[in-house]
């Protein structure tokens, strides 16, 4: 009897328990789902005039998805991401009562957005990638935003989208109808990172080939450039087991690759990865062309001789060695301070990091492949009333975005926020750095170039970061601990851009950004069967002709059709 | 006592678990359609147009379809047996030790990796393994060149086997352990008398006493030969091993999730179901046939 009493309030206890926590979730759900489709109901009466900035006299609701970043902790006590100042200044601004219909952390954005568009679960407006898209066009599931944006898009945000960035927004235009709002992308360039101070020490100058890059290497490896009397440097970084890190940028994923070759194979004149045009002036997958061949070749042989890292692809961060001062070269990007650099240097304050846009090919040339011209959408769910009031959001957005105190708040939060700039952004501003440096302009100078939006900033600080003499950039004549902040850009700028500024003229750019019918179904295993095949090559698992083998496999299992397809497609 | 209210709070408990099965086993299976559509998100689940077996009949023709299969079967069936027989083996040298608090030390340390995720797991194996790891090291003072452990195609499935066990051995071997427990020590005392050696008693008392367990424990095992493990494979494989390691479950993630190949991916996770149910059926029944163990 006793035990049967003790049973049953053993029973009642989990109950309560499961109930209460069930209690919970439900209440959870409900407001989620409140939110989320509520964006058509108060709205539709309130017929604005087309004012770019005009204030709505009702409110106007708009669910958004938005990726927020977990470790960004900006936000003062009491804000949240679905009430800060960014989505108070809008109210105020426009009565537009912005809601979060999901929220998602970077790494798992992506995932959450594509669940959505899958699932046809939409918020009003969120920002997707080509891909999704695509795939959303295709779908029908995105309104149409030519009216909108004709009427009510600022001269500020027509001026940045459709006159400076004409390619990216031919990218988001189908049959005529704009359908997404793009970010333009910088263009891209993978350059030569390398430990000047190494150099120095050894008494080399920067690989202008990829033959004196193999010395360099070489001597990085086995002449103890760090002095601790071990041979544990690293010549040439490797692409690591993260997704961010391939051999090569794609034509799907053009833009930031990390600690890939990108640069080496363009020196062969060899652009895996990208569509471009054989000597016939057919469309031919990079990755099949003899050029990739010879490329591959000489990495397997640098590989073999223990110049490239030999933990390619397997090791999990290769930003690893490159802070703790292992690494000698690498292949990036230019923002490369807000990479490795900034703890490399904090590890090491005389680790001097330089870029180069080298090696150069056998005519003499740097020809890096150029990114898509956008990477990242603005979309708005088809049948949402309002798509002006997004037009609206990055109209204030481009307007004041330099207003705004980061401190409480990182702009991040600016809900569904597109990095808006002109084209030439990074290049005009270190231009624009060069001159103020060398005393030949004044910051005042360049006060009536708003959309330029940081410029103000950058030419305020970069005299407490860099000290004289100013033409020099070694890590020497620089002052991270003034402002580590101002240092990560300006020394990204200042190092990172300064090498490709005259170079865009000589980039090759993929015919094709976006995938054909045939890839939906084929890529992923084509994809595969190349990644598979290209390491295996690198590592010396298997000889370089298995690539000859390579080749046909892929025309046999797609690719075939997939070049015509891309051939239709570029006509 | 009344029986009749004596039953009904257990049923009351039975609720919650029958509320997560709905939720989460018996409503996704209205999802199985998808593999028998062109899967367009607009028009739903139920208005896709419908395309009959052409997803099969695509899936067989890819290259990659076989390798996946015989890549899970591989890891899943050393997996298998390799969590049977090292559980086992441990668990009678722990029976045989006889001073206790040792034997709780031991007991506890081996069953804490079960704990962590393979998330964790992985990037320590990952840098155990590593060419400046400590297995290297311990390679090199024998005079042995580094071996990049994880880049091999060849070595893959042992290690994930071997890491597999590593990680769960501990845990497996408490079932083990418990079956020991069960055996009645007169059985002990009276092969002593009998003149048995250690040896002896653990041939002829210990391991019969097991053996309905294990054998148990295999069959149930089964059901499982198409899992081979996703969270532990993910965490641990890169292109270069894609020949040996690439299993159903990864390349279904790749494909479905990070492709959007949602159909596709249907299919060949339904063709799983399907095996993987026909097995589970057979160790129901070989279950009751040889250890006269029923479920229902």
């Amino acid at each position: 009897m006793r035990h049967k009493k003790k049973s049953i309030a053993i029973a009642m206890a989990t109950l309560a328990l499961v109930v209460s926590a069930c209690g919970n979730s439900n209440n959870n759900n409900s407001a989620a789902s409140d939110a989320a489709p509520s964006g058509s109901s108060s709205s539709s009466a309130s017929a604005a005039p087309a004012d770019p900035f005009g204030k709505y006299a009702d409110p106007v609701t708009l669910s958004v998805g938005q990726q927020v970043d977990p470790s960004d902790t900006t936000l003062p006590a009491g804000d949240t991401p679905d009430s800060n100042q960014y989505t108070r200044y809008i109210k105020d601004n426009l009565n537009i009562d912005v809601k979060d219909a999901f929220t998602a952390s970077p790494t798992n954005y992506n995932q959450k957005v594509s669940l959505s568009i899958s699932s046809n679960d939409l918020p009003d407006a969120m920002i997707v990638n080509a891909q999704q898209f695509r795939e959303m066009s295709d779908n029908g599931q995105l309104e149409d935003l030519t009216d909108a944006f004709n009427q009510y898009a600022s001269p500020e945000l027509k001026r940045v989208l459709a006159d400076s960035n004409k390619r990216a927004m031919d990218t988001v235009t189908v049959d005529g109808k704009i359908m997404a709002l793009p970010q333009a992308e910088d263009a891209g360039v993978h350059e030569m990172w390398i430990r000047q101070d190494w150099l120095d020490k050894l008494g080399l100058q920067p690989p202008k080939t990829v033959d004196d890059l193999e010395k360099v290497a070489d001597a990085f490896v086995n002449q103890d450039p760090d002095g601790n009397g071990k041979k544990d440097t690293i010549g040439i970084a490797a692409p690591d087991s993260s997704d961010a890190s391939k051999l090569y940028a794609n034509f799907l994923e053009s833009a930031n690759n990390l600690y890939g070759f990108d640069p080496v194979f363009a020196a062969f004149d060899a652009y895996p990865g990208y569509w471009v045009k054989d000597a016939n002036g057919n469309p031919v997958y990079g990755s099949t062309t003899p050029e990739t061949k010879q490329a591959l070749g000489k990495l397997a042989e640098m590989y073999s001789k223990g110049l490239i890292d030999q933990q390619i692809s397997v090791r999990q961060d290769s930003g690893e060695p490159v802070i703790s001062g292992q690494t000698g070269i690498f292949f990036a990007p230019w923002w490369m301070g807000y990479g490795p650099l900034t703890d490399a240097v904090k590890q090491n304050p005389k680790a001097d990091w330089q870029a180069y846009a080298l090696p150069l090919d056998a005519s003499g040339q740097f020809k890096p492949h150029l990114s898509a011209p956008a990477g990242q959408f603005l979309v708005v769910r088809k049948g949402y009333k309002n798509p002006e009031a997004v037009v609206k959001l990055e109209n204030l957005l481009l307007r004041d975005e330099s207003k705004f105190d980061l401190s409480k708040g990182s702009i991040g939060f600016y809900p569904v926020r597109l990095a808006l700039g002109p084209s030439d952004e990074s290049e005009f501003t270190v231009k624009a750095l060069q001159d103020v440096l060398a005393g030949t302009k004044k910051p005042e100078d360049f006060s009536d170039k708003p959309e330029y939006k940081l410029l103000a900033g950058d030419l305020a600080n970069i005299k407490k970061v860099k000290t004289e003499p100013y033409d020099k950039m070694d890590i020497q004549y620089w002052n991270p601990n003034a402002d580590l902040g101002a240092w990560t850009r300006l020394y990204s700028l200042m190092v990172g851009v300064s090498p490709f500024m005259d170079l865009e003229g000589n980039g090759v750019s993929s015919l094709i950004y976006s995938q054909t019918p045939t890839m939906e179904s084929r890529w992923v295993n084509l994809q595969k069967l190349e990644d598979e095949a290209f390491l295996k090559i690198i590592v010396g698992a298997a000889p370089l002709d298995s690539f000859d083998k390579f080749v046909s496999d892929w025309k046999q299992q797609g690719g075939d059709q997939i070049t015509s397809e891309v051939a239709e497609a570029i006509k | 006592m009344k029986t009749k209210g004596f039953a009904k709070h257990y049923y009351l408990m039975l609720l919650p678990g029958f509320a997560w099965l709905a939720v989460f086993g018996i409503f996704p299976m209205f999802g199985i359609v998808l593999a028998f559509e062109h899967f367009s998100p607009v028009k739903g689940m139920f208005g896709s147009d419908w395309v009959g077996l052409e997803n099969f009949r695509y899936m067989f023709s890819l290259n990659d379809t076989k390798s996946i299969f015989v890549n899970t079967i591989f890891i899943a069936i050393m997996k298998i047996i390799a969590n049977l027989v090292v559980p086992l083996v441990f668990a009678l040298l722990l029976n045989e030790l006889r001073i206790v608090v040792m034997k709780k030390w031991v007991q506890t340390i081996v069953y804490l990796p079960h704990f962590l995720s393979w998330v964790i797991l992985g990037g320590i194996v990952l840098d155990l393994f590593s060419l400046d790891g400590p297995a290297n090291q311990i390679l090199h003072v024998f005079g042995i060149d580094a071996i990049n452990f994880f880049g091999k195609a060849s070595l893959f499935p042992f290690l994930a086997v071997g890491t597999d066990v590593w990680k769960e051995f501990g845990f497996n071997m408490i079932i083990y352990l418990a079956a020991l427990t069960g055996i009645n020590p007169a059985l002990y005392e009276a092969a002593g008398i009998d003149g048995a050696s250690r040896m002896r008693r653990i041939w002829h008392v210990t391991l019969p006493g097991v053996r309905t367990t294990a054998s148990l424990l295999a069959v149930l095992a089964l059901g499982n030969v198409l899992n081979a493990g996703f969270d532990q494979i993910f965490n641990l494989y890169n292109p270069l091993v894609y020949s040996s390691g690439d299993i159903i479950d990864t390349w279904v993630y790749r494909t479905g999730l990070l492709n959007m190949q949602y159909e596709l991916a249907t299919a060949v996770g339904l063709l799983k179901s399907v095996v993987g149910f026909i097995l589970i059926g057979i160790s129901y029944f070989a279950a009751y046939k040889w250890t006269n163990y029923r479920i229902f």
